[in-house]
């Protein structure tokens, strides 16, 4: 992986890889070990694509064989494309045997006897293209259209026109959460077949598409052949591997992933979680097109029993099995699950009758493997759910132990000053507002959670909401942040209308949060956190996250260096953890990450929801000194916060919410003394005890 | 690797000298060429049941050619493949396919059988064709594969090698429709199918027909053969107040059709093709529900069924199970290509798939549904579609479709 | 036929459906509205609840298709074997939720609905490969006596399946609603944690949603072979998937709503059929069941789910 060298001056191991060698048995590891360790993957690789190539060769010339593997191949890239809607976006689609169908029939009706409109003039342009030829009518005299569209040139346009399908089902179902999801999606995989069995004009009908053309190459048909079928299938399985793997390491699939983690998270930190997943569903559904003119070409013929419901799962228990998420597992998965029923289990029955006879056994002898298939399947669904639930080869990669020096936590006291953290903060403080809010409401149902409140952050000021429990405090973060709504008011940021814009666009304007009851990737690493933050303030597309211009290998280098600059905040806290996953790691750790995170997004103001909750007193005076220096640099900051020593600490302006209402405001030791505050904390009969112990 | 013969020797011959032969990796009888036949059906998934009456018939009769020493000097050897995957949940056209290159990757393949399904034996015949080797066909019907505008893309070598023991969708359904308009006087048809090819296939020329005879085509619907519940559609019809009800599929449906058309319609004039010929109809839908029912069968009507009804008792007294239709066919499909094999061996040639396709198109084998012979496409010769009706006996077996189906004419031709 | 009998008669024909509908509905509205997991076991424990009934009514005696019992014998025998039926079907249910699911209840993801995929096929096949593919003719122990109501006709299985039904649905809602299970059920469905901590013992209460599902599902088996007098190992699939359309449709984790939404998609199904085309009938539903989620992702009644942010 190119993103490898880039981690800068860290000591953790190369992003984004992923291979069977690490999970390999010691006996393998201390066999290769003379090879060095950025080598063996590149081996691994080559050893892999000779085998490919060579494969057609090795075997006796059974025809059959070569074409089971075909069939695999084209297995294995429905697998990669519902890897990247279900494995990386987590968007589980139980219907995406549609898509199949979709580029199958585009490619069938554009080469079969089926859609024969009468010829004239117009068609002649097509003619010219190669697209189509005038044929005798089966009736009359006259002459109709027969379409002879390219192969090649058929394969982006079912992936497009997958995609567009993929969006059109996708759409209706972005609001629908997992499950929901999955029904629907089954629901249009149902409804496709039955469209393509009841359309027959332009399908057929049940009775399959007749005379679909064999792919050309300079003039020569495959014909028949099945090598040159297994060769295109190969390719097309490498491709995709390739694709699948650039876009995992890119913003794109950095995206899907926050999307899978924390739906509400990635809209925090700027994912446009629409375009996203529709994103998912449409290159997922690419893939899938192309797979069907692959093999509507190979076969030469559908019918709509081939992309039923039955299809769908298969191709989900062959990511299962494989490992969901893990672009080598899916495709070995799909290899292992489609050779077992079209090759395997039919020469295991074939030997266990032999078997049977040389044994006289009549139960051997009787015995069938291939009827037990889904039987099999079945099993292997629930046993790889219950004891191996990341597959055979797991998305995640096993982390390598800190060494004693990195796992020994540096105290940094004072806050920092060694760092320039250039681009972040740098306000001046001029007294003009950065964050004003208006007269905001919040009502569920009944309930008034904020009622009419009033705030104003000044610029590069550091300003605190304190209240109780059920105050407000965090329903007033998720307003500014779009989570929840509105029902009055105005907030306006820099003099800009922030209400109406989605959560993601207002991390764009530069306000980011973090969450208190944190809403971390929890499978992703901390770099990998850092980075989808960034998101907005990268520019990666998908054509340029496939082809790595130097451009994006620039940008993403940026990008690393400045997470790691980040970081550093915190001294050496997080940043041998850089590649570890979030989920591993110690709470205090994990609210540093939600901090950094944040502030990787280059904000102009931070809003900190209760930072500092569940640290030790070590830590949080820790903390509160590295937030300290970060309004020091001229950053603004909106800090909800409980321990009052903190507050009074780093805020300028202390605003107290009680029941949605704002009941004080003022300089931090006016608003302790205020004796509403008191009483809204501490109840009226404990008021007096409290006004003795402060 | 070990092939498939291993499995055709089980029970293509005794015990012992297959383990003797499947161990030597030499034929069982030494003294014998051994001719292997492939068969290609759909023995797992939403199929399997008919699929494996098919394959039990087929090797009834190839090993009954083998203890009567049918083709002197030669042995028969079934190679069973199947075409259903679980990822299809049924028949699957790529598997099929794959199947073809099995039978034509093996050069002792000299003949083959199957498939059952017409959207298998399209993805077969490019590679049949191609490899030079002629199937069978017991049970798929649609017209394409056969007709001669489609040569290049199911023949693309030139010689037929698609031959059937059935009848095509051609002709049940306009047979069907000449004896409904011409004998039983109907004038107005509501028209359901299964949406399985076969039945779409029938129910569409049935259409065709009906309206050309001038039958009112009150209304043409599909139905899910997994659901359980027509009665809706039933209702419907049963306010539009047809005639007659023609119903294009097989019995997973057609039992329902018929058992829930009886409660909502008793008097009705309903019929069906061969699908709905066969003991498991009269099992599923049950008297009286399937009292009156019109089946047609894509063959003569034999006036001496003694050799049918033997068949029938043997099949059931060995697999336990009663014979279908397409055990029949089947039956019959095997009986056609050993007497092709005969013939070849008979006039001192080797054994190839060149001489079996040869001698298959000049067949005319006594069967169990008559003559067979084909035309130069490979489809039947004979294209009698005969008609017959429920009718209770209830002195025999309510199942048994030789008693309980009877007779009445050959169907008007088009 | 006058058009209004016409109507009448596909109302009727809607209903009947709809009733096998709403029993399997309430399966997965329980299960969902506690685990917010979508079961796919529960088509094939429907499935399998038929065969049990067929062959508990075989060991009666009752196999062909002949009336040999008649009156309250009749009457004892089908509640035994309605007895027998849900009894195993709701172990089957527990047994199912035991072993495969409970191990996979705090994981996130579509984890316990993939497993539920997998025991589906598991039993599906476990039924294929044993007793075969061929459709089996179900005992037919009713009378056939049928009502005139105008030009539309009312059989009295239909009426049966009505009753028992209702009753199955009404002593469901009467123990959500009333006993202290059913009130612990209810607590486990808003807030498992909080029910945990208030002494509600969570295993025990998933363990009898997926005990009463199974056995309204194994009841709905029994009651669809009574009815069509056949089954076969494929009658899960297509009335699971509207069975679970019309929970989604009356709000999911709703109890009346899954009754209500049951008898909807019966209705649908019936007047779809009559005005566009059977061929079409899953076209239909699904379209139905998007718009729904789409315009009311609550369902018609409001769903009853966990509410997990």
């Amino acid at each position: 992986m190119a993103n490898g060298a880039t981690t800068g001056t860290t000591t953790a191991p190369p992003a984004g890889t992923e291979t069977g060698t690490i999970t390999a048995p010691s006996l393998l590891t201390r066999s290769i070990a003379w090879i060095p360790e950025a080598r063996r993957r590149q081996l691994g690789i080559g050893l892999l694509i000779v085998a490919a190539l060579a494969f057609p060769y090795l075997i006796d010339s059974n025809d059959a064989d070569v074409d089971s593997m075909a069939n695999a191949a084209a297995y294995a890239t429905l697998a990669l494309g519902l890897n990247i809607v279900v494995g990386f976006a987590g968007l589980l689609d139980l219907g995406y045997a549609a898509f199949f169908a979709i580029g199958a029939y585009t490619y069938g009706i554009l080469t079969a006897y089926q859609l024969q409109p009468a010829w004239n003039s117009f068609w002649d342009v097509f003619q010219f293209l190669g697209l189509a030829s005038p044929v005798p009518a089966d009736v009359g005299t006259g002459m109709v259209v027969h379409f002879t569209l390219s192969f090649w040139l058929a394969l982006p346009l079912a992936a497009a026109l997958a995609s567009f399908f993929g969006v059109v089902f996708g759409l209706p179902t972005l609001r629908l959460r997992g499950d929901y999801l999955a029904i629907v999606t089954l629901g249009f995989g149902e409804i496709t077949p039955i469209v393509v069995r009841n359309w027959s004009d332009l399908t057929n009908g049940a009775a399959g598409l007749n005379g679909v053309a064999a792919p050309q190459l300079f003039g020569w048909s495959f014909g028949v052949n099945s090598v040159p079928y297994y060769y295109v299938a190969i390719a097309m399985v490498a491709m995709l591997i390739f694709i699948s793997i650039r876009l995992r390491d890119s913003r794109i699939g950095r995206a899907w992933m926050a999307i899978r983690e924390d739906e509400i998270a990635a809209g925090a930190m700027g994912v446009d979680r629409t375009k996203f997943k529709l994103l998912a569903f449409a290159i997922g559904a690419a893939f899938a097109g192309m797979t069907g003119v692959f093999y509507v070409a190979k076969l030469q013929t559908a019918t709509p029993e081939m992309f039923g419901f039955p299809v769908s799962v298969m191709i989900l228990v062959m990511i299962v099995f494989g490992g969901i998420g893990s672009v080598w597992g899916v495709v070995l998965g799909a290899f292992i699950l489609q050779l077992l029923q079209s090759w395997w289990l039919q020469d295991l029955t074939q030997w266990t009758h032999v078997l049977g006879r040389m044994v006289n056994s009549t139960i051997l002898q009787k015995a069938d493997f291939v009827q037990s298939i889904e039987l099999i399947f079945g099993i292997i669904l629930v046993v790889m759910m219950l004891f191996r639930r990341q597959g055979l080869i797991p998305a995640v990669r096993p982390q390598k132990a800190l060494t004693f020096d990195q796992q020994h936590a540096e105290i940094r006291r004072g806050g920092f000053s060694d760092l320039k953290l250039q681009g972040l903060g740098g306000e001046v403080r001029t007294g003009a507002a950065a964050l004003e809010i208006k007269g905001v409401t919040v009502r569920f149902g009944g309930l008034v959670a904020l009622n009419n409140v009033d705030i104003t952050v000044p610029t590069g000021s550091v300003v605190a909401v304190i209240g109780p429990n059920g105050s407000g405090k965090s329903t007033l973060f998720n307003a500014i942040t779009a989570l929840v709504e509105a029902d009055e008011g105005s907030i306006r940021f820099h003099g800009e209308e922030m209400i109406g814009l989605p959560p993601h666009v207002i991390l764009a304007k530069g306000i980011a949060r973090t969450f208190q009851n944190l809403r971390l990737f929890p499978n992703l690493t901390v770099m990998d956190n850092a980075l989808v933050s960034q998101h907005t303030r990268l520019k990666t597309g998908v054509l340029q996250a496939i082809f790595r211009p130097p451009s994006t290998r620039a940008e993403e280098k940026a990008a690393r260096e400045w997470a790691m600059e980040v970081f550093s905040i915190f001294g050496n806290r997080l940043v041998p953890r850089t590649e570890q996953m979030v989920a591993g790691l110690s709470y205090a750790n994990r609210r540093r990450i939600e901090i950094a995170r944040a502030l990787a997004s280059r904000p102009r103001i931070l809003l900190l929801d209760e930072p500092t909750a569940g640290m030790n007193p070590a830590e949080t005076l820790e903390l509160a000194e590295q937030i300290k220096s970060l309004n020091d640099l001229g950053l603004t900051v909106l800090l909800i916060e409980h321990k009052l020593d903190v507050v009074t600490r780093l805020a300028d302006t202390v605003y107290v919410l009680d029941h949605g209402d704002v009941i004080a405001s003022g300089k931090p030791d006016e608003v302790r003394k205020n004796e509403e505050v008191l009483r809204a904390y501490l109840g009226r009969n404990a008021q007096a005890a409290a006004a003795g112990a402060a | 690797m070990i092939t498939r013969r291993a499995a055709a020797q089980l029970v293509a011959t005794t015990a012992v000298t297959a383990a003797l032969g499947a161990a030597a990796g030499t034929p069982a009888r030494a003294a014998n060429k051994v001719v292997k036949i492939g068969l290609d059906a759909s023995l797992t998934g939403a199929d399997a049941q008919s699929a494996i009456k098919v394959k039990d018939a087929t090797q009834m009769a190839f090993d009954a050619a083998n203890e009567g020493n049918a083709v002197p000097g030669y042995t028969f050897e079934l190679v069973i493949l199947d075409d259903g995957t679980a990822t299809a949940g049924q028949y699957d056209p790529a598997q099929a396919a794959t199947n073809a290159r099995k039978m034509v990757s093996d050069k002792d393949v000299v003949g083959a059988l199957g498939p059952q399904m017409s959207g298998a034996g399209k993805a077969m015949t490019p590679i049949l064709s191609q490899g030079g080797l002629a199937t069978i066909t017991p049970s798929s019907t649609n017209p394409d594969i056969t007709n001669p505008k489609f040569a290049a893309q199911y023949r693309p070598a030139g010689k037929p090698i698609y031959f059937r023991t059935v009848t095509t969708d051609a002709f049940q359904g306009p047979n069907m429709a000449n004896f409904f308009a011409e004998k039983l006087n109907v004038k107005s048809v509501y028209i359901l199918d299964d949406s399985g090819a076969f039945g779409v296939g029938v129910a569409d020329t049935f259409q065709a027909q009906a309206e050309k005879k001038g039958m009112k085509v009150l209304g043409r619907d599909r139905l899910d053969p997994k659901a359980p519940d027509y009665t809706t559609i039933l209702t419907k019809i049963k306010s539009l107040n047809p005639d007659a009800l023609y119903f294009g599929g097989v019995s997973q449906a057609g039992v329902k059709v018929a058992k829930q058309s009886y409660d909502i319609m008793p008097k009705l004039i309903r019929g069906g093709p061969d699908g709905t010929y066969g003991s498991d109809f009269l099992a599923g839908g049950g008297f009286p529900a399937v009292e009156g029912w019109y089946s047609t069968i894509a063959a003569p009507h034999l006036i001496d069924d003694t050799k049918a009804s033997q068949f029938v008792t043997a099949f059931k007294g060995q697999f336990g199970m009663g014979a279908d239709d397409y055990s029949i066919t089947a039956y019959d499909a095997a009986l056609v290509m050993i007497d092709a094999v005969k013939r070849v061996a008979a006039s001192g040639k080797p054994v190839t798939r060149e001489a079996v396709q040869a001698a298959l198109m000049t067949s005319k084998v006594p069967t169990l549904q008559g003559t067979i012979s084909f035309d130069e496409n490979g489809d039947l010769a004979d294209r009698t579609v005969s008609v017959f009706q429920i009718t209770k006996d209830a002195s025999k077996p309510l199942d048994d479709s030789s008693a309980q189906y009877k007779y009445l004419a050959v169907a008007p031709q088009s | 036929m006058t058009y209004t009998d016409l109507l009448l008669q596909q109302t009727i024909n809607g209903l009947s459906l709809g009733a096998m509908y709403s029993l399997l509905a309430l399966g997965f509205t329980l299960v969902y509205g506690i685990l917010e997991l979508i079961n796919f076991s529960h088509f094939n424990v429907f499935m399998i609840g038929s065969f049990v009934a067929m062959w508990t009514l075989q060991m009666f005696g009752l196999s062909g298709q002949d009336v040999i019992l008649a009156g309250l014998p009749l009457a004892g025998v089908l509640l035994v074997a309605f007895v027998v039926t849900m009894g195993f079907c709701g172990g089957l249910g527990v047994v199912i939720e035991r072993v495969t699911l409970r191990p996979l209840r705090n994981v996130k993801g579509p984890a316990a609905m993939i497993t539920s995929i997998g025991v589906s096929y598991i039993l599906f096949n476990i039924v294929l490969l044993t007793v075969g593919a061929d459709s089996k003719n179900f005992p037919n122990p009713l009378p056939t006596i049928r009502y005139q109501i105008g030009g539309a006709t009312l059989d009295f299985r239909v009426i049966l399946i009505w009753v028992i039904a209702l009753l199955l649905m009404g002593a469901l809602y009467m123990f959500v609603q009333r006993s202290r299970l059913g009130r612990a059920m209810r607590a486990t469905a808003q807030d498992q944690e909080a029910a945990r901590m208030m002494g509600v013992e969570v295993d025990k209460v998933i363990m009898m949603a997926f005990f009463l599902g199974s056995a309204l599902a194994g009841a709905g088996g029994m009651i669809f072979g009574l009815y069509y007098n056949f089954t076969s190992f494929i009658i899960g699939f297509t009335a699971g998937l509207r069975a679970f359309t019309a929970a989604v449709l009356g709000g999911i984790g709703n109890v009346p709503g899954a009754m209500v939404g049951g008898m909807l998609i019966g209705l649908i199904e019936a007047m779809g059929g009559q005005f566009i085309a059977t061929a079409w009938t899953d076209v239909i539903i699904f379209s139905i069941l998007v718009l729904v989620l789409v315009f009311k992702p609550s369902g018609l009644f409001g769903r009853v789910a966990p509410n997990k942010s």
